[in-house]
């Protein structure tokens, strides 16, 4: 499986506090990794340093073979807003947007018209389930709504990765378990890949692995994501490679310890904007 | 109770902060606010002491009971005006007038300090002639308009020429010798419309600053209705919630207030130097007094508290309230409707209305203005999301749909002062109408039957001060014009004319010579006043309205700190979100700022002297560049603070 984002030897301190003592992480194409962990565990630093939102203090960081950690924050953010997509626990949406200029607003930034970002941005709505809810403001949906609102955005741009933290952290079960399935089928459907923040154990199986960080460390017996010995691999030694035959193929689901393979229930519905609605 | 305050200023403390700087923006606010409303309230005061302190001037006539007689003149030294007083006692027993230990005997002189400093310093050709008695003393303050007033008090007997003569004078030279039963005297006609300039201006100032102080106020509880919701919905009453939001706004704004004393204390000298009516202010002008300075910090955290509860009001009625964000209710038309009411009454003013009557109205007007500024501003919202092409427009359209009246608040100063100068800008006369009068030839009124022997005596006393001089006599019937210039041939300055002054003084008992110069220096003054005070008013809205613009962006990027943190997380970049905060407030600011303008203009045409005019339009042009600079730099001032709470969107080690 071609490596879509890799991270290596990570290191991120907050004064005295090793928020990431040297992490090793790598997720392929089309692949949803969960980064699990309890709090202050290091997990959303480690999602923050492969999303570009913050620079590590050591380690780098690759998106398609090219290295990223190492841009300017310019050039950082026009990456996060073409080849990321986010979806947060809450507050993400603009309360006095209607939800599909929500939607509409990254592909609007990313130079698209106004007519044409509203008009695709239309196009996620009935494959989501939220057929006629195009103009009501988030204050008006529930909460299991409004994330499939934010899943839409993130995936408008049609990008590379999508970053979850904590997606269904303020919702029941119920609604969570069917977000996480939206988000992953929605994410695979679009070729993208998916890293997921979580401390729940139900969230994570809906993706293809799992990995445990504590205390800033990769536990090793996550597998795929043990600390790389230093200078194990060289730069952009993944963009041109499919080879990834030191962490096993990343298809191989089963070495993982971690169940769920392309969702709890086994299927793998594809979500394209316009086809299920 | 005791426990629900405690938990307030528990909160208040423990803010975080953000929090604490949210009281902090509050607190300067709020002693902006108080220190100008002082200012306001002192000002009042102010012309109203110098009203009294001129009132013993203006002679009242009593023939019954009368126990001494007073004259009036206004004599003239360089381009300043002199008030010559000649008072004479009936009886033994008569008080003194305001400001001398004792009444002055016959043959001797009193001077304002200003006066006898000026006496010393010019030659004595120049002035000090003119005042041959000898010194009794100096004239009070408590007698004098401004510290740099020119006072000379005469004592006379009752039956000098200057007590006797009889002719009606000019009211703009003096008064002609009058029975007085004391020096109480009335205020002045001028010191009246002084008064009533000053009410106007400070309605001009008040209602803004209300304005202001309501903003600050909401700008607390916009940093509190989250928690507060909160509090509702682990069951506090809407009872409790108010109260601790009242308790918190009131700490906060009574923080505040005391510091605005202080800030008005240590502006006092400044505002005091001043100069209205030719002079500046003693410090005590400037004091409002205890009463009024206790009035003022009540009255400011009191309504600051009062403007909290309106704020809350959505809180109470729903727990949910700023939890859920809905689309708001369109805001109703009526708003508009009272503007146009107002406006409609306007045509009915004059010149004549009472002051009292025009401040009303304008309050009203700024009311109006004010209830109609965030409909307005919903509808430019709309029309704006509309045609919105780019992303920065499209969120500025939206805010101003979701929160017409916080984008207001950052606008409405600015709105008010174009009002202001729409309202001055029409009002302010000419400036070409005065100030190109002759000054070298003085004029003496002089009786007829004496025309000739006086004619040579001036031309004797000129010639012996050195002064040359052309005499000629104009004018008809018992009272002629003796008209003295003084001749190209020397150097024609003020010494010269104040020499020729000086020698013609006394010439013609109760009369002195003056120019035409020196007849249109009261108009030449009130200009000058027109035009400090424009300054004065137009400087303090500004001063409010850019601050109040400022700390209204702040706040705003403090309560949205999370939504823009996750947008510039998501790849927005910080120049987009700048614009459209931008947007939200320029566009809003065009509209209603013209709007305003021309509400003030509309409100001036009843009262304008002359059609708009070069100075009316550079004060309307001053203010709109001003304006417009002032609100964008106090917007982009807040860009730091949106790049530091942006910059680490999660900054906790999780």
């Amino acid at each position: 499986m071609t490596a879509v984002l890799e991270g290596f030897d990570l290191v991120k301190r907050f004064g005295a506090t090793v928020a990431l003592g040297g992490v090793a992480l790598r997720v392929g194409r089309g692949e949803a990794v969960a980064i699990m962990g309890p709090s202050g565990s290091g997990k959303s630093t480690l999602l923050h340093c492969l999303a570009g939102i913050m620079k590590p203090d050591g380690g780098e960081v690759h998106l398609l073979g090219q290295r990223i950690d190492t841009m300017r924050e310019r050039e950082r953010s026009a990456l996060r807003r073409t080849r990321f997509g986010f979806v947060f626990q809450f507050g993400q949406l603009l309360p006095e947007l209607p939800a599909e200029e929500n939607v509409a607003l990254p592909l609007m930034l990313g130079g698209v018209s106004r007519g044409d970002a509203v008009r695709r941005a239309r196009e996620w709505f009935g494959p989501l389930g939220l057929g006629g809810m195009e103009g009501r403001r988030p204050g008006e949906l529930s909460g299991g709504q409004a994330q499939r609102v934010a899943i839409a955005r993130a995936l408008a741009t049609r990008p590379a990765v999508v970053f979850a933290d904590e997606p269904t952290g303020a919702l029941d079960q119920a609604t969570g378990h069917d977000t996480m399935r939206l988000l992953v089928e929605a994410t695979r459907g679009n070729d993208a890949s998916l890293v997921v923040v979580t401390h729940d154990p139900q969230v994570a199986r809906w993706c293809d692995r799992t990995v445990e960080v504590r205390d800033g460390q990769v536990l090793a017996s996550a597998g795929y994501g043990a600390p790389l010995p230093p200078g194990g691999h060289g730069a952009g030694g993944y963009g041109d490679s499919g080879d990834f035959g030191d962490f096993g193929d990343f298809g191989d689901f089963g070495d993982s310890g971690v169940s769920g393979v392309s969702g709890a229930d086994g299927t793998a519905t594809r979500i394209l904007p316009g086809v299920n609605g | 109770m005791t426990g629900l305050l405690g938990l307030s200023w528990r909160l208040l403390r423990g803010g975080g902060r953000g929090g604490l700087l949210g009281a902090g923006l509050t607190a300067v606010a709020v002693a902006v606010s108080t220190a100008l409303l002082l200012f306001a309230v002192s000002a009042n005061l102010a012309f109203q002491g110098r009203a009294e302190r001129e009132a013993w001037r203006n002679p009242v006539a009593a023939d019954a009971d009368a126990v001494a007689v007073q004259a009036v003149r206004r004599d003239y030294v360089r381009d300043r005006g002199v008030t010559v007083v000649d008072v004479a006692a009936l009886k033994p027993a008569a008080a003194p007038p305001p400001g001398l230990e004792r009444f002055p005997a016959p043959g001797e002189v009193w001077f304002s300090p200003a006066l006898a400093e000026l006496v010393r310093e010019l030659p004595a050709g120049e002035l000090a002639d003119r005042f041959p008695e000898k010194i009794g003393g100096t004239v009070g303050d408590e007698a004098l308009v401004h510290p740099g007033e020119l006072v000379a008090v005469r004592g006379q007997e009752p039956g000098s020429p200057v007590m006797t003569v009889k002719a009606a004078q000019d009211p703009l030279t003096g008064t002609a010798p009058t029975r007085v039963a004391g020096f109480t005297g009335e205020p002045t006609g001028d010191a009246q419309a002084y008064q009533a300039l000053a009410l106007i201006a400070t309605v001009l100032m008040a209602v803004p600053l209300l304005v202001f102080g309501g903003a600050a106020a909401r700008l607390t509880v916009a940093r509190r209705d989250q928690r507060l919701a909160a509090l509702r919905l682990v069951g506090a009453t809407p009872g409790q919630v108010v109260l601790m939001t009242v308790a918190e706004a009131v700490i906060t704004a009574a923080a505040g207030a005391v510091a605005g004393v202080a800030l008005y204390g240590l502006l006092t000298p400044l505002l005091g130097g001043i100069e209205i009516a030719g002079g500046s202010w003693f410090a005590a002008d400037l004091w409002p007094g205890v009463p009024y300075t206790m009035a003022v910090l009540v009255a400011v955290p009191l309504l600051v508290g009062l403007s909290a509860v309106v704020g809350l009001r959505r809180v109470v009625v729903s727990p949910l309230g700023v939890a859920r964000r809905e689309t708001p209710p369109a805001m109703r038309v009526v708003r508009v409707l009272a503007l146009l009411a107002v406006l409609a009454v306007v045509p009915t003013l004059g010149a004549g209305t009472a002051a009292g009557v025009v401040a009303v109205v304008l309050g009203l007007a700024f009311l109006a203005i004010n209830l109609t500024g965030p409909w307005v501003v919903g509808l430019i919202g709309r029309i704006t999301a509309r045609t919105a092409r780019r992303p920065a427009r499209l969120l500025a359209g939206r805010r101003l749909i979701d929160d017409p009246r916080a984008a207001w608040r950052t606008v409405s100063g600015v709105a008010m002062t174009g009002f202001v100068a729409g309202f001055i800008g029409l009002l302010s006369p000419g400036s070409g109408l005065l100030g190109d009068a002759d000054a070298t030839t003085l004029r003496l009124t002089v009786p007829a039957a004496q025309v000739s022997q006086l004619t040579g005596e001036a031309r004797e006393r000129l010639s012996a001060a050195g002064v040359p001089a052309r005499v000629e006599v104009t004018g008809k019937g018992g009272d002629r014009t003796l008209a003295v210039t003084v001749t190209e041939a020397a150097r024609v300055d003020e010494a010269v004319i104040d020499r020729a002054r000086t020698a013609l003084d006394g010439m013609v008992p109760g009369r002195g010579a003056t120019s035409e110069a020196d007849e249109e220096l009261f108009g030449v003054l009130l200009l000058e006043d027109v035009g400090t005070g424009t300054v004065v008013v137009l400087t303090v809205s500004f001063l409010v309205a850019i601050v109040s613009a400022g700390i209204t962006a702040a706040s705003s990027v403090l309560d949205r700190r999370q939504t823009y943190a996750l947008l510039r997380l998501a790849g927005t970049p910080l120049e987009v979100l700048n614009r459209a905060r931008r947007a939200e407030t320029l566009v809003p600011l065009a509209v209603m700022g013209g709007g305003s303008i021309v509400v003030g203009m509309f409100c001036a045409v009843p009262f304008s002297f002359s059609a708009m005019n070069v100075s009316g339009l550079t004060v309307l042009l001053a203010c709109v560049v001003l304006g417009f600079a002032g609100v964008a730099g106090a917007g982009a001032a807040s860009a730091p603070l949106l790049r530091s709470v942006t910059a680490n969107p999660a900054p906790r080690p999780d």
